[in-house]
């Protein structure tokens, strides 16, 4: 975890600093996944840069219901929590693309960082004591176990030869 | 000189890289963004300044005053720069060819000079943007097109050379360590003085296996966890002689002590010369005598 965030101490993290810090981990996933959708188009790998773009679509919807969360909760209050100060949580890797690609290997990049954002608040809430911090972060850590058995289906359904369509595991918004 | 409160996003210009998917410069642009955002300069007070090969084509990708120069002539050009105007931030980035091959008999010069500016080598061993020839930093015994049957010369130690020279500020980072390199970016830029990183970027279409960010992620060793003090300059050439063995991040040197840089020499004997005249009227006053 210390590689992934620098400048927060989780044992005295806020709801405002939690519901921060959730927005720009989804953020984050948005962003590579572009670019990780823009490096494959560049190089007509074509499938596997339609998922990237669903699951970038995906890590918007995420983060707007957050936002949404977020301003209901604590409206304009300033932000202390900044994208400078988290790594690659949610996030594939930058070196997780290559040229032609299948929509299998995608599917797998997705699998790795799902499972390294439960894992994440999985060791984050070892150190929370704040309930209502604890109850964000178990909500979310349990979104990513529902999102990897989504893509779990999906890559079952490519290992059987049936053609994968990314919006059949559409989800729900992370919150509520 | 302006300090900002700025993010990533602000040094993140529209051109979309067209790397190789999976490039390690695609992690090496992102760090080179953090650390500025973390510097706090806004654009228009930095120049980025490269040579030729895939790397030099960072510049590009950010919102810096960016200038892609001749291969092997970026730290020239970018002494120029800085001559010319001091108070820009600049930094310069290229490869391993780039840096010392063609261009490797201008590194000793712009150390011994001190300029105050950031050299960051994407060190992949490989003219990738060529399709793959054998560089200066490829292992012995490498086979590529130029090397069928195996290099037979040793590769150039980057580090050694640098510190070699006198380099004041000497690093190592990979990828693969997004936080530790964005924090050796940044501590270069923070350097008073000539600064070098070599990052370790590995080339996703003509490396090896053994090369790549995955492969990093279990070979690296960080230097702070062996308890390495940046200002031993010994320890770091001894650390620094195993390139190509070991993958060490993190500082190697550090002078405790950075001798004025060039800009400031200058600007001293400038006003030795001119009596205190203005930049400007300097000139001036060597026609009058």
């Amino acid at each position: 975890m210390t590689t992934k965030v620098s400048g927060l101490d989780f044992s005295k993290l806020t709801l405002l600093d939690a519901l921060d810090l959730a927005v720009l981990i989804e953020e984050e996933a948005m962003d590579r996944y572009r670019e990780l959708a823009e490096q494959l188009e560049v190089h007509n790998t074509h499938a596997a840069a339609k998922f990237f773009r669903f699951m970038e679509r995906n890590e918007a919807k995420h983060r707007e219901a957050l936002l949404t969360q977020r301003t209901a909760r604590f409206a304009d209050a300033p932000r202390h929590v900044r994208r400078e100060m988290i790594f690659d949580i949610e996030a594939p890797e930058y070196d997780e693309a290559r040229t032609f690609m299948s929509l299998r290997a995608a599917l797998e990049v997705s699998m790795r960082s799902e499972t390294k954002a439960r894992e994440f608040f999985e060791s984050a809430l070892a150190q929370i004591s704040d309930s209502e911090v604890r109850t964000l972060f178990a909500e979310l850590r349990d979104e990513e176990i529902e999102h990897q058995g989504l893509v779990q289906k999906e890559l079952d359904k490519v290992g059987s030869g049936a053609p994968g369509d990314p919006e059949d595991y559409a989800d729900e918004p992370v919150s509520h | 000189m302006t300090t900002v409160q700025l993010t990533s996003k602000d040094f993140k210009s529209n051109l979309k890289p067209i790397w190789c998917p999976g490039c390690g410069d695609f992690g090496v642009v992102q760090g080179i963004y953090r650390a500025l955002a973390s510097i706090g300069r806004p654009p228009h007070e930095i120049a980025f300044v490269s040579g030729i090969g895939c790397s030099s084509r960072i510049p590009g990708y950010t919102t810096a005053y960016g200038f892609n120069t001749v291969h092997g002539r970026a730290l020239p050009i970018a002494q120029g720069i800085k001559l010319a105007n001091p108070e820009l931030l600049v930094l310069v980035a290229g490869g391993d060819g780039d840096g010392f091959s063609i261009g490797g008999g201008h590194v000793p010069h712009a150390i011994r000079r001190n300029p105050d500016l950031t050299y960051l080598v994407m060190d992949n061993q490989i003219y990738g943007l060529t399709k793959g020839q054998l560089s200066p930093t490829s292992a012995c015994g490498l086979k590529t097109v130029t090397s069928p049957h195996g290099a037979i010369e040793h590769p150039v130690n980057p580090l050694l050379y640098v510190l070699s020279y006198g380099a004041g500020f000497v690093a190592q980072a990979t990828p693969a360590d997004m936080a530790g390199m964005t924090a050796i970016i940044e501590e270069a830029i923070r350097y008073p003085g000539f600064s070098f990183v070599n990052v370790q970027s590995p080339c996703v279409t003509y490396g090896e296996d053994h090369q790549q960010v995955k492969a990093h992620r279990t070979a690296m060793k960080t230097l702070a966890s062996m308890g390495h003090d940046p200002s031993d300059r010994m320890r770091a050439f001894e650390l620094a002689s195993h390139y190509g063995e070991q993958l060490y991040t993190g500082v190697f040197y550090r002078n405790p002590n950075p001798p004025p840089t060039y800009g400031a020499l200058v600007k001293e004997r400038q006003a030795a010369l001119a009596g205190g005249l203005p930049r400007e009227r300097i000139l001036e006053s060597f026609i009058q005598r």
